[in-house]
């Protein structure tokens, strides 16, 4: 072993630039957040008090600690959408700027459809599609290379989960085709 | 000497072909997560997780602890050689660490952040072994109110201490506890929030949320930010290894002070990561020449990853002793031993005594077996940053599928880890803290249930919670904690003391 | 490149074991669905089928225990039904197929399903702390003078474990606090530490700290004694305990274990698991395991079966009403 050092370098092709425009600001998506955390509180409360939320001669109802638990948590909603209202210079901070955005759709979306996939063709197939898919269209590697890359890790996969430790993962018409 | 005998009886289960080998493959893959972007010690155990569910237990945890070394390891390879911090208790490591690497002094950097991982652990596991059967024989001391109590304690520290936006963390933890009572009440035997729905009516589960919260969203984070990077790999030979330990001695004031930091803010839920900013601020404020850390001082590297380490592996104790997690980790081990069958809580150490030491016998083999292995291996681990992310991030989003789906059979939970991780994202941004959510999540269930039996076991009144001297003792500390905020103020108002304010950072 | 070549042997093996003999036979990994949580009677029976039919070669695929004890085993019954017309799923059923639906509004219906087997009996026995009293009498009398309710112990709410303390009140008129545990083995360790003053688990469940001398056997919910004579404590078999009946309380409850396929399979798949557990029964590993866990052998299928899980059913819906636990 030497003591030379080597230089890792990576360099990223497809890094968002600096000055990228806001998409939109911390404040309101804050906003929205607790809105909807008002809605779930509601929500949960009213499904709680319907299944009984008082205090009965053994203690309390199944629904009396949801029940309270919504209610704090409708307040501290609350106390976070005015919070955020009242103080201006929090809610121009950027939440995420647009070339950001871009590249957490260009996760987001492929990991969706890989979700999807799997309820249909099971989840051999969806990772095959994905890891080859991702590799080629955002990361703009060589076909070869993503669908090697692709088909070895999937096998691995299931040869470790479906065949050595006998975890059964969701299948789809190809496994059914191929007997497993 | 009893823990000497069980710690023997420990070895003996762990000493056969199979448990090596599985030590080696969960080091192996531990490092692996702790050096790839986007995964680090908790999300790579969490992911792991499902190929333990067909071993038996002893085998699982030693798998699983492994992973965890192997973790710990790794975060420290991209901490010192790339100036990325695998986690955030690696954050002080880059402090030194990293300009170490660039002055040509990578290898001695890393020998001395492998050293001292080790050293702070095996402080740690010493503690462990010397403290747990203290614990076993005071374990059937605990009934329903004692566990609530102890449950209470935990969540009051979490609000009373966080440094978050209190109402950030009340929304954060109100969720998680709401969250986990959705399903089928145990005490009533009723359905609760299930709306109907055949999906719902298994609950939320655990490890389902924090692959979401933590391996998807971190995803996410990390493909939005600027991947390029550029640094130094190093062999590390034979002659820097001894020279760095020959060198130990002089440092023992350092390594001894971040060891007990790390072991206190373990076993309090205070965390490896501030034991490890607090280790090197210590460090620091006690050297001789203050103004040379961050630039490449070597006690910069001691001092954090002792005590990012002692308390990492302290963290486990309370864990396994009390059924209450000291670190994101931790609960997910926590998680493990439920799926496994084993009751977490002081009657594991009664139950269970095989389980519990061949746990700790292998956490000091794990230690030393990761040891020699990332010494020698480290240019390997390192050129994995080469590959490129567009090939690392789908290949993590299919392996927390497979970890989610895996748990309870369902494809339900594959949409459900999405949908946490799209939750995770925004609440990182927007500064919801995440560690209540979890935390309320695995414990809010046994928490409330917990209550529930000591109202019928004592005919519905609250003083059941002061009837003996634990119980009350746990219950006051607890209520102190929740409101200590308020009692600071009053106590600084009157002028005995100026706050702790400014040493609790 | 090692692995991938490991796949292809892997998958062309799989290929080479086609069925030998006429007949249905599965093509895929079984799954045997656990209504309970690991660790508990059904995981361990469960695991104890599985290693029986591995170990026997009575099946060629092999079998994975699938747990889906979620919602008190709700879950399990809701996978079984969503599951119509595959037959690489089997349940091992206990009394939750009757109780589910009537306490929690589970929408399921055990007729629904496939009837395999009934491939054993359950006891439940009364327990007590060892420092507690000696005889049921002696129980009875101290629950009865005790100023708070004494605490009994069981796994869940509104299930056989409540439904006998219910009984136990209305035939000895003292009176329980029940405490709905998470399982069998938490309320073991429970009245091990004196939580609780007693509880009604089934054998396995308190097996080890009945041999550690923790808890004692007051009497068992059977018309006669549980047949096994070996040792199981210094002292004691399981013979030894008295049945409830013989010391004066005429409580008797006995839960089944059953297989069951999806509904709508097809005879031949519905006659290949009729003929695998039957084969399953005859192993040492089963007879070894019915003597440890102390549960009475029983082998019932076909007419018979339906029959028994009719008046079961029967039983069961009366018991819940009586103790007022069918939700309105």
């Amino acid at each position: 072993m030497s003591q030379t050092d080597i230089e890792i370098v990576v360099d990223d092709p497809t890094a968002p630039e600096d000055d990228s425009p806001s998409v939109v600001s911390s404040g309101t998506v804050e906003i929205v957040i607790c809105l909807l955390l008002l809605a779930l509180a509601a929500t949960l409360g009213y499904d709680n008090w319907r299944t009984g939320a008082s205090w009965d001669a053994t203690g309390p109802e199944p629904g009396y600690f949801p029940f309270y638990l919504s209610i704090i948590l409708g307040c501290g909603s609350l106390y976070g959408l005015i919070a955020t209202l009242v103080s201006h210079r929090a809610t121009r901070e950027t939440f995420v700027a647009r070339a950001q955005a871009g590249r957490v759709m260009a996760v987001f979306v492929p990991t969706l459809l890989f979700c999807l996939v799997t309820q249909f063709l099971g989840l051999y197939v969806a990772s095959f599609l994905l890891i080859a898919g991702f590799m080629r269209l955002v990361g703009k590697i060589t076909l070869w290379k993503s669908l090697l890359t692709a088909l070895v890790f999937t096998a691995i996969m299931f040869v470790t989960f479906d065949i050595a430790f006998d975890v059964i993962m969701p299948k789809g018409p190809l496994e059914a085709a191929l007997g497993r | 000497m009893e823990a000497f005998g069980l710690l023997l009886h420990g070895f003996a289960v762990l000493l056969t072909w199979k448990t090596l080998v599985l030590m080696m493959v969960g080091l192996v893959l531990g490092i692996f997560v702790g050096v790839l972007p986007g995964l680090g010690g908790p999300n790579g155990v969490a992911i792991l997780l499902p190929l333990t569910f067909t071993m038996d237990p002893t085998s699982a945890i030693v798998m699983l602890s492994c992973i965890y070394w192997g973790a710990l390891f790794g975060g420290a390879i991209t901490s010192i050689l790339f100036n990325i911090p695998g986690e955030a208790w690696s954050v002080a490591t880059t402090f030194d660490g990293y300009p170490m690497a660039q002055q040509g002094r990578a290898a001695e950097a890393l020998t001395a952040a492998f050293t001292s991982s080790f050293i702070g652990s095996l402080v740690a596991v010493l503690l462990i072994t010397f403290l747990a059967p203290m614990i076993s024989s005071f374990a059937l001391k605990f009934g329903p109110p004692e566990f609530f109590a102890v449950y209470l304690l935990t969540f009051c520290s979490f609000v009373g201490l966080g440094r978050e936006a209190k109402h950030k963390t009340v929304i954060s933890m109100s969720l998680g506890l709401l969250l986990a009572g959705i399903g089928m009440d145990t005490v009533s035997g009723n359905l609760r929030m299930t709306f109907g729905s055949p999906e719902l009516l298994r609950g939320v589960n655990f490890l389902v949320a924090v692959i979401g919260l933590f391996g998807i969203s971190e995803i996410l984070l990390t493909m939005e930010e600027r991947l390029a990077l550029r640094g130094h790999a190093a062999g590390i030979s034979l002659r820097v290894v001894l020279g760095v330990w020959r060198d130990l001695p002089k440092y023992w004031v350092t390594l001894l002070r971040s060891s007990f930091i790390g072991c206190w803010l373990g076993i309090t839920p205070g965390g490896a990561i501030a034991a490890s900013f607090m280790g090197y601020n210590l460090a620091k404020r006690f050297a001789k020449e203050p103004e040379s850390f961050g630039k490449g001082r070597i006690e910069g590297v001691f001092a954090p990853e002792t005590a990012a380490h002692a308390s990492g592996t302290s963290a486990l104790l309370p864990m396994l002793a009390l059924g209450i997690p000291g670190s994101g980790t931790a609960a997910i081990l926590l998680g493990g031993l439920m799926v496994w069958g084993l009751n977490p809580g002081p009657l594991l150490f009664v139950e269970h005594k095989d389980f519990v030491w061949g746990l700790i016998a292998s956490m000091y083999l794990g230690n030393v077996v990761g040891l020699v292995l990332v010494l020698t291996t480290v240019p390997i681990f390192a050129s994995i940053l080469r590959v490129p992310f567009a090939a690392v991030a789908p290949m993590i989003v299919v392996s927390c599928a497979i970890g989610a789906y895996a748990i309870q059979n369902a494809i339900f939970d594959i949409w459900l880890m999405l949908g946490f991780g799209v939750v995770g994202y925004v609440f990182k941004k927007i500064g919801i803290p995440l560690a209540p959510f979890t935390l309320a999540l695995v414990l809010g269930n046994r928490a409330e249930d917990a209550f529930r039996l000591s109202m019928i076991g004592s005919g519905g009144t609250l003083k059941v919670f002061w009837s003996n001297g634990l119980v009350g003792s746990i219950t006051t500390l607890a209520i102190l904690l929740l409101f200590w905020p308020v009692i600071d103020s009053l106590l600084a108002r009157v002028g005995l003391t100026h706050g702790t304010r400014a040493t609790s950072r | 490149m090692r692995i991938p070549v490991k796949a292809v042997g892997a998958a062309t093996a799989l290929l080479l074991s086609t069925p030998a003999f006429a007949g249905w036979e599965p093509t895929k990994p079984v799954e045997i669905v656990v209504a309970a949580g690991a660790g508990g009677a059904s995981d361990q029976m469960a695991r104890m089928m599985q290693a029986a039919i591995q170990k026997n070669n009575l099946m060629k695929q092999p079998m994975v225990v699938s747990l889906k004890g979620g919602a008190s085993g709700a879950e399990a019954l809701m996978y079984m039904k969503s599951s119509e017309g595959d037959p690489n799923k089997v349940l091992i059923a206990y009394s939750l197929i009757y109780m589910l639906p009537l306490s929690a509004k589970i929408p399921f219906n055990w007729r629904e399903l496939t009837p395999v087997s009934v491939v054993a009996l359950d006891q439940f026995v009364l327990w007590d702390n060892s420092a507690g009293p000696k005889t049921v009498k002696e129980f009875v009398a101290a629950a009865k003078a005790a100023s708070a309710p004494f605490k009994m112990g069981g796994t869940g709410s509104k299930r056989e474990d409540h439904v006998l303390t219910v009984f136990l009140e209305q035939k000895t008129g003292a009176k329980f606090s029940y405490l709905p545990y998470k399982s069998g083995g938490e309320a073991a360790t429970q009245l091990v530490g004196n939580h609780t003053q007693a509880n009604v688990n089934n054998p396995s469940e308190n097996l080890e700290v009945w041999r550690a001398g923790q808890v004692r056997p007051l009497c068992v919910f059977d018309k006669e004694r549980i047949s096994y004579t070996s040792k199981v404590t210094d002292t004691q078999s399981w013979a030894d305990i008295p049945t409830c009946k013989e010391e004066g309380v005429d409580v008797q409850y006995l839960m089944l274990r059953a297989m069951f396929l999806p509904g709508k399979v097809t005879p031949e798949q519905q006659a290949f698991y009729v003929d695998l557990f039957h084969k399953v029964t005859q192993t040492a590993e089963y007879k070894e395991y019915m003597e440890k866990q102390a549960l009475k052998p029983i082998f019932l299928t076909g007419k018979d079966m339906v029959q028994f899980l009719e008046e079961d059913d029967a039983l069961n819906k009366s018991l819940m009403t009586q103790a007022g636990f069918v939700a309105k």
